[in-house]
């Protein structure tokens, strides 16, 4: 048995262990952070913890200024009484699943995950299996299943062309890291220029750094915006921002942009239901392989369907309830 | 990925196109698929209009319009198919092979729409697409589905149908065919007075034209029908067919420069209501185009002993006692009662106070000026004694405030500014009929519940169930008991930072619902006090909505239940002005 208690906003800490996880944990522990969204960095910006290369880099873009130590992937690092290794998660760049080896069994977290992965990440690979199993299951309801990649990027390829060839500026609204450079990514093919809200520019500036292709990028600039696809935050739809952008069509890119009640609450043109995160199906099949003896559920407003879907299985579960929604 | 599970194309009924049919119910389905996802109304009514100018047969125009704007049925014929949302849910569940409370609910309230859930689902699961294959139904078959459902009794017999249909449809044909079967909007954000003009467009007619026939005929199919033949001079308007109400919009959001272009009429604490009369023969039907004749045969005989010419009146039901008129409450006990007993009919007798006419002197009288329609009124009140509204010209905020007074102190709501020359805007909502109302009164109430939206609001908890306190009242054990539940009256802003602020007090979780600790106080205003023996207090509010969150208040300053007795009891007996005097109507068109 390893005992797991939660920590901070939405973490968790391994206290046999000293091992915190996405939180801040007590003092002397080892701090590790799956990836560089808000909501699993911990407040607290001077900590020393343990990341990928890339989780460092996107964190110190976001304020961080403590102490990273910085792991491979699939590196096993020994610390006193487990053995932790990180593998890459395929969420965002950098996103790492934390698999911890003790005497007691073997635990995996998996932060936020997307299988198949996203191609701005360093992939998605599995342990071979874990004994406990800490799963982020935004997604948690069979409504959820994503389709291909491949037709997602067409999607945003081709609302792009549609509305540079009609002399609108095509308006991406995404989350400013992960979700904007996989868009710029699946655009890069298809349009000459990108501008990107000045907030997410230093976060692309990570990921050209570490050889990832989001084509010929600027930060925004109004006069010299026309021809360029726009890519910016959710949270600036009824901005001034957007309001001075007379001839524009605007696409939403999220999990969330598979319901149709938010295209009504947006208004926007284009719902692309692209999410950084596993789909219902995904993650069911996901918790299967890892063979667990027990699946802890997190981040999501529904344990309870993912727990009935698991007991189906033969795999036992529980909600661990964190507050808040994952970024998205 | 969908298209694999839409199964053959060759419907063996029609052959007239190839690929998909034009009068297929999935081509249907994919333009108002189309027709959503358009952000620009002139771009929907563009793209519905193709459509409708593709169909083949004037019988499939028909059915398309009525499906996009009425419903299963003709608004027009009242009839529904009477399939309630739990059964469409639990028969979608088990079609599914999921469990209803466990898993379908949560989904309902994460997209905030039951039929959406369902196509989803349909569109997911494995073993639902394998026994799913669309038998591309035309849209006249989708017509005899509906027919059978709405002749289907009990709900094991809908719930059969209903499986046996969807395994012939496609996911979006299922999202559909419910969403028509609710005979409400099919949530693409087009909606009756957008598909007149897009009749007119396909088939080259005239939009004020076609807007007119939809209005006389109440059909959007029959108008349809008409316009494509291009006979809509021929279209007539039939009595004891209902007509959707022209509404008023409440006097704050609109500001009105000119007062001097309004005339003001009492607004009656009653029911709405439309009489369609012609010699012996009545009709009487409620704001929702239901017929009531029945509950109020009184109402109804008076009519009939009055021999009419073909009339259509509109008008207010009220409880009329003691030369006064009865609060809203004392109507109530007989809104319900499909066949009234002699004793309630005397305790609470009933009268029809008319306030405008659509149809006299064998014809339509819509389109002429309110004035004109009154002078009709006037003539038919005196010469048939029916009780007519009094009418008052008005030229300024002082007259309005002085008749608001009057007319709350004989019992009555308040006003209607009804402005000169405006025609009757049939179903409409404009700016022509104001209505000025005080509000019953407000109390503080703690949340209790939040319950998620659906439609526009899915996905945020919208939905308040608001409680009083009785801590100190020996009758209940809770500190808090529900005494109504409000949707609305706060801005975008403040219902994001209740969705913040209600985190912390979650202390439960029931689907949609959450239970919350005491913690936030709600300033709630509403109409008016209902007893309601059904509910744990025993009073409900009507129409509650926030007037303000009192972030400065805590759960210890809420009211308290016997506030609200005391607040029922001024309200249900505060002395109402008789009728001997001055009064709020002419009585039998009796003019004083």
């Amino acid at each position: 048995m390893i005992y797991i208690e939660k920590s901070g906003w939405q973490g968790f800490r391994l206290p046999d262990y000293r091992v915190a996880l996405d939180a801040g944990g007590h003092p002397n522990d080892h701090v590790f952070i799956t990836h560089a969204h808000a909501d699993h960095v911990p407040r607290d910006r001077k900590l020393t913890v343990h990341c990928s290369a890339a989780t460092a880099a996107l964190m110190r873009v976001r304020g961080f200024t403590g102490e990273a130590r910085v792991h491979d992937f699939l590196q096993p690092v020994d610390l006193p009484g487990c053995r932790v290794t990180l593998y890459p998660a395929g969420h965002i760049l950098g996103s790492a699943m934390v698999f911890v080896e003790t005497d007691q069994g073997s635990l995996l977290y998996t932060g936020d995950f997307r299988t198949p992965p996203s191609p701005t990440t360093e992939g998605f690979e599995e342990p071979a299996g874990a004994d406990y199993l800490i799963t982020e299951a935004t997604f948690s309801l069979p409504v959820y299943r994503w389709k291909p990649q491949e037709e997602l990027f067409q999607m945003i390829r081709e609302f792009a062309t549609d509305a540079l060839a009609d002399g609108d500026t095509p308006v991406f609204l995404c989350y400013n890291l992960g979700k904007a450079q996989e868009v710029m990514h699946a655009l890069a093919p298809a349009v000459d220029r990108i501008q990107i809200h000045g907030a997410g520019y230093g976060l692309c500036q990570v990921y050209t750094e570490f050889g990832y292709d989001l084509g010929n990028y600027e930060t925004y600039n109004r006069d010299t915006l026309e021809g360029s696809a726009l890519i910016t935050p959710g949270s600036t739809l009824d901005s001034a921002m957007l309001g001075s952008i007379r001839r524009k069509r605007v696409a939403y890119c999220s999990g969330w942009a598979s319901n149709d009640a938010r295209r009504v609450q947006l208004n926007a043109d284009a719902m692309i239901p692209l999410s950084d995160h596993a789909d219902f199906f995904e993650l069911i099949d996901f918790c299967k392989r890892m063979q667990p003896r027990h699946v802890y559920i997190t981040h999501t407003p529904n344990p309870d369907v993912v727990s009935h879907y698991l007991s189906k299985e033969g795999i036992s579960s529980s909600g661990m309830i964190t507050e808040g929604k994952a970024d998205e | 990925m969908s298209d694999e599970k839409r199964g053959p194309r060759n419907d063996p009924e029609n052959n007239r196109s190839q690929g998909l049919n034009r009068d297929s119910f999935l081509q249907f389905c994919e333009t108002m698929e189309d027709v959503s996802r358009t952000r620009s109304m002139n771009g929907k009514i563009a793209r519905f209009a193709a459509y409708l100018g593709g169909l083949p047969g004037t019988g499939d125009v028909d059915l398309a319009c009525r499906f996009a704007g009425e419903g299963a049925f003709p608004s027009v014929s009242g009839r529904r198919a009477s399939v309630g949302h739990r059964t469409i849910g639990i028969c979608a569940a088990e079609f599914c092979g999921i469990d209803y409370d466990l898993v379908f609910k949560p989904c309902r309230t994460a997209t905030g729409s039951s039929s959406e859930t369902i196509q989803r689902l349909m569109e997911n699961l494995d073993e639902v697409r394998a026994k799913q294959r669309s038998s591309l139904p035309g849209l006249r078959q989708i017509e005899s589905e509906f027919e059978r459902l709405g002749q289907a009794r009990s709900r094991d017999n809908k719930q059969a149908l209903l499986h046996e249909i969807w395994t012939r449809l496609s996911p979006v044909e299922v999202k559909y065919f419910i969403r028509i079967m609710g005979q409400g909007s099919l949530r693409t954000g087009f909606e009756a007075r957008s598909i007149t003009p897009a009749i007119a467009a396909a088939f080259g007619a005239d939009a004020e034209q076609v807007r007119y026939v939809h209005m006389i005929t109440g059909s959007l199919g029959r108008t349809a029908a008409l316009a494509r033949e291009g006979r809509l001079h021929e279209a007539g308007f039939g009595l004891f067919h209902p007509l959707a109400f022209m509404l008023a919009s409440p006097i704050e959001s609109r500001s009105i420069g000119d007062l001097a272009g309004y005339v003001a009429e009492e607004k009656f604490d009653g029911m709405r209501c439309q009489v369609h009369t012609d010699g012996g023969e009545v009709r009487l039907y409620s704001r929702d185009l239901n017929d009531i004749s029945g509950s109020f045969p009184e109402v109804t005989a008076v009519f009939a002993g009055k021999q009419l010419p073909p009339t259509v009146l509109d008008g207010e039901l009220c409880v009329f006692r003691d030369n006064t008129i009865r609060p809203f409450q004392h109507l109530q006990k007989r809104m319900g009662l499909k066949k009234p007993s002699n004793k309630i009919l005397e305790s609470h007798p009933v009268i029809f106070i008319a306030y405008d006419v659509m149809f006299t002197g064998g014809r339509p009288v819509f389109d002429l000026p309110l004035g004109e329609r009154r002078e009709l009124l006037e003539d038919l009140s005196a010469e048939y004694h029916i009780n007519l509204t009094r009418q008052y010209t008005i030229a300024d905020e002082a007259d309005v405030e002085r008749l608001f007074n009057e007319a709350l102190a004989r019992g009555n709501e308040g006003l209607m500014l009804k402005r000169r020359g405006s025609t009757y805007e049939y179903g409409q909502r404009k700016k022509s009929w104001l209505k000025v109302k005080k509000p019953g009164g407000s109390i503080d109430t703690v949340i209790m519940y939040a319950t998620a939206g659906s439609g526009r609001r899915g996905g945020t908890y919208s939905d308040f169930t608001l409680g009083v306190s009785v801590k100190d009242d020996d009758r209940y054990e809770e500190e808090f008991i529900p005494i109504g539940k409000a949707y609305g009256g706060y801005s975008n802003e403040e219902l994001k930072k209740l969705n913040e602020a209600i985190k912390p007090l979650i202390a439960d979780r029931f689907g949609p619902t959450l239970s919350l600790l005491p913690g936030i106080v709600v300033e709630v205003e509403f109409d008016t006090i209902q007893l309601n023996r059904r509910t744990k207090a025993g009073y409900t509010l009507r129409l509650p909505r926030f007037r303000a969150i009192r972030w400065d208040l805590t759960p210890a300053d809420a009211d308290t239940l016997r506030d609200v007795e005391k607040l029922y009891d001024e309200l249900v007996n505060a002395e109402r002005a008789s009728q001997a005097g001055e009064m709020s109507f002419y009585r039998g068109g009796s003019r004083v």
